[in-house]
């Protein structure tokens, strides 16, 4: 070993102590070199690995910055393609007045190095020098923005501000304006342009309840309609750009940025097609001011076959662009009546203002309930049919009334339909014949077709908010029980229960498509933002209520309704159009009002479409009267009915469906050249056609034809040949056919060498009045032309007139 | 000088030349070399926001630490027997040095101390108290190694006094007394800077150079409860060293103050898992981190490197510190092996304490890692020190064969 120190006196004792000195040294190597090491690894140990999350989760938190990167939000398509919201890059205008203020300075500054050098000054430049830096600010941007000087200045005022929004989401032409001032006098800092994103949406009001609209006060998520119930697949997943940062605050190195890419929201395109959307709204529109519904309506039109929704329209209606603004002018005026109402406070306005708001952007074709009315007899009778408690065969009578326990039901002719077939039953939609069915049906089993068609619960449709009626229809155990009778009787015309309409129409399309309940549903496919489908809607069928021979004989009879039954309103030539009316009563405002509504099917022989349309308290002329101020019966034949006809004529021809005339009088027929013919020669090929003919003057041959030749005139009407005499050519004022019977409108029209096409009605008995015609009265045309007229029977009396058995339960 | 031809050498001389210790050596040249590349990894970041150059503090570093090596190299070629004599004046001038920092115009103050002798011409500014620790471990290598040697005093037995002096002697106080002085100066000047960690940091080389010199264990017993009794005096006396103890407890109580330190720290150590962000990644290092480049230099090393390369140079300096401790064991003279265990104390309590502080493991004082910690005199005087310890290990006599 070492220590070789000289051996001195103490020999013995420097042997000792180097010992000692060895002992001791291998102490503190043991110490030093190992046991100090221990704790040092436990503890290193314990913070690296044992709580590596917990430090890691802190330290990374403090070090980064995580922005997110808004994600385009997906469009919104109609079946055509057509955009129906969409979302574009705006800018927001905004102020820092603490740079404002300090750009003065800089800007005076420079303004005098310029003076000294005699060069040109910028305007910025001599206001700043003037001392009117900010007023010159304020005035250009007040000028750009439509706003007071005043209002910007005070803005300006707030000096300790770097961020002060003057606009929000302005237009294109407002933010390049502003660009160009701002470019132009170097206001950069001090007014800026931040990008932002504001929904669009094209049609305004179009599908308004459907689509929905963004909330920018609830960071742009959907709010009500397909906005809200497809806001994660529109909205997207936002990026995240996350930076280091330093402690300051700034960024330090770019090698530590991450992206996570924003992930663009899925388009969503619906089976609602604007056009037939838009007939829809205003045959809404159009009935509610003919008919003075105080409450709206609804009209639906589904595709029975798939259960897609062609359109779904509700009223009152609101811009989407502006969705605080109530723009419906029932709405309107009844918020007006608010604010000047002397008695109201500030508050009653807002409360109405609010309720008004919550009003228009509830889609009620989901979200409420109503009873449905002679509509649901459909159901019914396909049940019946269906279970072979009643057949074609089957008859019914009808003493004006039916005595079920102890209520008496009358049916809406208190004088009674007499003996009935049960297509006539149908078509005269009789209350005590549909009793009898009901109870020939029994409760059980007209309980089963309740839920067979989907009449108790849901749809499914993928439309926010819908209505679970459950609560609202009788349970099993008290409609099958002995207090379920008169349940029964009245269920059989489709009162005292509430439903939504998206379920009648559902359940009706399944009693006339062969049986087969769809599941409802307006999202056609999700697309990304290449155009490539991601999910694709195939119709769903839920299960098949009723047979296919079943459906058709549901079908044969509810084109009887409109042809010659209380559905008489809703014909137009040429189509084959099946339906059926309503007229129910709202029992639950106990007001007397009624809801009027025609559920149309069409063709009727393969339906195409269903359509729904109902109208919610139209007002009579005075309290208790069934007639409106316009002479209108308050009914659904006569209201319903109306308006259905000519709008789904209207989606038929949009559709491509062509018309088939079964009777060719009708048809209209393509005026051919008779000029330069013989007189014989002339009529012959008139004939050929099925015209008429009147001849004027006395020449061999034919000098000149009214109407010219190619003009599309209804069949059998005359075409006048004039040989050798003038053609008249001096226009004619239009008659004012309204209220006119079709033989009296034909015959004013005749007389001033006009033709009419009769719409709706065409059995010209005296009930059979003209409610509108195509040209107004008054306007001059040329002789030839043809005048559109709509015609109504006004005889149609479906009213279910149940006040008796009210208070049921 | 012409090289004398080894015939000619004394047998010292000879023994001076032997081959000196490898594994040290290496040792020494991998921390420094690791060291200096963490000083550049850890300190860019705010060399390049505060200095404006990412280079500023490596580039000394690096400058320091090549110079440091050479320096080493010469001082093993040294034979270290001069140093006996050399001592004294080595204690006496790091006193003279220690008395200067308070003189206006040489010293320069920073955070409130004095402890620094300030820059002249193209010398650096420098903190005499690492020369003290180099003066301390020379004069009491130098004096214990003498204790055998020395005269027994002899008193008057017939005074009181020296019946008394007598009695001290006998029980080892006497002995004790010039150590004693020297410390109580050397303490009491860096207390007046004031400089905390360097006084307990001299105290424990001190006391570490008095133990292995077979300084009776009872003399520990009483400094070590003295020591104690003080800093429980001084931990309930005064507020500064009651919130440090507060704060050692629980940093999270006040995170962005006086907490502020520790928890990043903490953040750091703790985001370097297993396997760390690797060399050059460490995130905390962007200004999150306040001292980074001095005595939080090590969880820069942990945030990048992980719990593995945080363990690796452990095991390095653990390594360093057994081969040095082995070195003294086989020591040619009991000189050389007190030098030794002086200097390799010293690296072990700078560990223990910095890495102590860093993870929170002991309350916070201000030490400073040896060859990763940012500091020209400390690194220099480091490498001296190590250049002491290999001019040791050449006359270790090599083992003989069979």
């Amino acid at each position: 070993m070492a220590q070789k120190e000289r051996k001195n006196s103490t020999g013995g004792t420097d042997c000792r102590q180097n010992r000692t000195i060895l002992g001791r040294t291998i102490f503190l190597m043991a110490v030093f070199g190992v046991l100090a090491f221990v704790p040092l690894l436990w503890k290193l140990w314990q913070i690296q690995i044992v709580d590596y999350r917990f430090y890691q989760e802190k330290a990374i938190s403090q070090q980064t910055r995580d922005m997110l990167v808004t994600a385009p939000r997906g469009t919104i398509y109609d079946s055509q393609g057509n955009i129906l919201a969409v979302s574009t890059d705006v800018y927001n205008v905004v102020i820092s007045p603490k740079d404002i203020l300090a750009a003065e300075e800089t800007k005076a500054e420079s303004g005098g190095k310029k003076a000294a050098k005699g060069n040109q000054l910028t305007d910025a430049e001599s206001a700043a020098m003037a001392g009117r830096y900010q007023e010159f600010v304020a005035e250009g941007l007040a000028e750009i923005l439509g706003v007071e000087t005043d209002t910007i200045l005070k803005r300006m005022e707030n000096t300790g501000s770097q961020y002060e929004v003057l606009q929000w989401r302005v237009d294109d032409d407002v933010s390049t304006a502003v660009r160009t001032f701002q470019e132009e006098n170097g206001l950069y800092p001090g007014v800026y342009l931040l990008p932002d994103t504001k929904r669009v949406y094209p049609y305004s009001s179009l599908a308004a309840q459907v689509i929905g609209w963004v909330n920018v006060n609830d960071g742009n998520r959907g709010a009500y309609g397909i906005e809200a119930k497809y806001e994660d697949l529109l909205a997207g997943e936002p990026g995240r750009v996350v930076t280091a940062k330093k402690n300051d605050g700034t960024e330090m190195l770019s090698s530590y940025e991450s992206y996570v890419d924003a992930q663009p929201g899925l388009n969503v395109q619906l089976t609602i097609d604007a056009t037939i959307q838009s007939y829809c709204e205003k045959a809404l529109a159009d009935g509610i001011t003919s008919y003075e519904v105080r409450n709206g309506g609804f009209c639906i039109v589904m595709n029975p076959k798939t259960g897609a929704i062609l359109a779904m329209a509700s009223s009152p209606n609101y811009d989407l662009n502006q969705p605080r603004s109530i723009t419906d002018p029932v709405l309107a005026a009844y918020l007006e009546k608010v604010q000047n109402d002397p008695s109201a406070n500030e508050d009653a306005y807002a409360e109405a203002l609010q309720e008004a708001q919550y009003t228009q952007w509830t889609n009620r074709v989901v979200t409420d309930t109503y009873e449905p009315g002679s509509t649901f007899k459909i159901m019914v009778l396909a049940a019946a049919l269906e279970e072979g408690v009643v057949n074609q065969n089957s008859h019914f009578y009808c003493p004006g009334y039916k005595i079920v326990a102890d209520r008496r039901i009358s049916c809406s002719k208190h004088e009674g339909h007499g003996g009935q077939t049960l297509a006539q039953a149908v078509a005269n939609s009789c209350n005590p014949a549909f009793i009898e069915i009901g109870q020939a049906l029994g409760a059980e089993k007209f309980y089963q077709y309740l839920l067979d068609f989907g009449i108790i619960g849901k749809t499914g449709i993928d439309i926010q908010g819908e209505a679970d009626n459950t609560n609202l229809v009788w349970t099993h155990d008290y409609f099958t029980g002995i207090y379920g009778e008169v349940s029964l009787a009245t269920a059989s015309f489709g009162q005292t229960f509430r439903l939504t309409p998206i379920q009648l129409i559902t359940a009706a399309s399944a009693a006339v498509n062969g049986g087969h309940l769809m599941q409802p549903y307006v999202v056609q496919a999700l697309t990304d933002q290449e155009g490539n489908v991601v999910e694709q809607t195939e119709p769903t069928e839920v299960r098949q209520v009723v047979s296919e021979s079943t459906s058709a004989m549901v079908r044969e009879m509810l084109y009887g309704v409109v042809n010659g039954g209380t559905g008489k309103n809703a014909n137009v030539e040429g189509y084959r159009i099946g339906g059926k009316t309503g007229t129910s009563e709202k029992r639950d405002e106990d007001t007397g009002d009624l809801i009027v509504s025609f559920l149309g099917v069409a063709p009727a022989d393969d339906p195409q479409i269903v359509v729904l349309i109902a109208f919610d308290s139209p007002t009579p002329v005075v309290p208790g009267s069934d007639y409106t101020s316009h002479g209108f019966y308050i009914s659904g034949g006569n209201m319903g009915a109306l308006s259905a006809g000519s709008l789904i004529a209207d989606i038929l021809d949009y559709l491509g469906v062509e018309k088939v005339y079964s009777d060719s009088s009708y048809a209209d027929v393509v005026v051919p050249n008779a000029v330069g013919l013989s007189q014989a020669d002339a009529i012959k090929l008139l004939q050929s056609k099925g015209l008429g003919y009147r001849v004027v003057g006395d020449g061999a041959a034919v000098t000149d034809q009214l109407p010219a030749q190619g003009v599309s005139i209804p069949g059998k009407s005359e075409v006048v040949l004039y040989l050798g005499a003038e053609k008249p050519t001096e226009q004619v004022s239009v008659p004012d056919l309204i209220r006119m019977t079709a033989s009296a409108a034909e015959q004013a029209l005749e007389k001033l060498g006009l033709y009419m096409r009769p719409i709706g009605v065409t059995d010209y008995s005296d009930t059979t009045i003209a409610t509108e015609q195509s040209i107004t009265a008054g306007t001059m045309v040329d002789p030839g032309t043809v005048v559109e007229v709509q015609f109504m029977d006004t005889a149609v009396q479906d009213y279910a007139a149940i006040g008796n058995i009210s208070n049921i339960h | 000088m012409a090289r004398k031809l080894k015939r000619d050498l004394t047998v010292e001389e000879q023994l001076a030349r032997g081959p000196l210790d490898l594994p040290f050596l290496m040792l020494v040249l991998l921390l420094t070399a690791i060291g200096v590349i963490m000083m550049f990894s850890a300190s860019y970041a705010d060399a390049l926001y505060n200095m404006d150059d990412p280079t500023y503090y490596f580039m000394r570093q690096g400058l320091f630490a090549v110079g440091g090596v050479v320096i080493m190299y010469i001082m093993s070629k040294i034979n270290y027997q001069t140093l006996r004599w050399l001592s004294v004046f080595a204690l006496v001038g790091s006193i003279i040095l220690l008395v200067m920092v308070k003189i206006p115009g040489i010293g320069a103050s920073g955070g409130g101390a004095n402890r620094w002798i300030r820059a002249i011409g193209p010398l650096p500014r420098w903190q005499p108290s690492e020369a003290a620790k180099l003066g301390v471990i020379l004069y009491f290598s130098a004096r214990l190694s003498k204790r055998n040697t020395e005269k027994k005093r002899h008193f008057n037995k017939r005074t009181y006094s020296g019946h008394f002096l007598e009695l001290l002697d006998r029980i080892g106080f006497l002995e004790l007394v010039p150590y004693g002085v020297v410390l109580v100066i050397i303490a009491g000047l860096l207390l007046l800077q004031p400089h905390l960690s360097a006084t307990i940091l001299i105290l424990a080389i001190g006391a570490s150079i008095l133990f292995a010199a077979g300084i009776r264990l009872g003399w520990f017993a009483a400094g070590g409860a003295f020591m104690v009794a003080a800093l429980w005096l001084v931990v309930n006396t005064t507020d500064y060293m009651a919130d440090r103890i507060a704060i050692w407890q629980n940093p999270w109580t006040d995170t962005q103050g006086d907490g502020y330190q520790i928890v990043q720290s903490l953040y750091a150590i703790g985001s370097g898992g297993l396997l760390g962000l690797g060399l050059g990644n460490s995130r905390q290092k962007f200004l999150y981190l306040p001292e980074l480049q001095n005595d939080y230099v090590f969880p820069i090393v942990c945030e990048e490197l992980g719990f593995i390369g945080a363990a690796m140079i452990l095991l390095l300096f653990a390594l360093l510190i057994i081969r040095g401790y082995w070195l003294a064991l086989h020591a040619r003279d009991r000189f050389g092996a007190l030098l030794i265990v002086g200097i390799t104390t010293q690296v072990a309590v700078q560990v223990f304490l910095n890495i102590g502080v860093v993870t929170n493991l002991i309350p916070p004082t201000g030490i400073s890692l040896p060859f990763f910690s940012y500091g020209g005199t400390a690194l220099v005087i480091q490498l001296v020190e190590m250049g002491i310890v290999l001019s040791v290990s050449r006359q270790i006599p090599a083992p003989k064969a069979g």
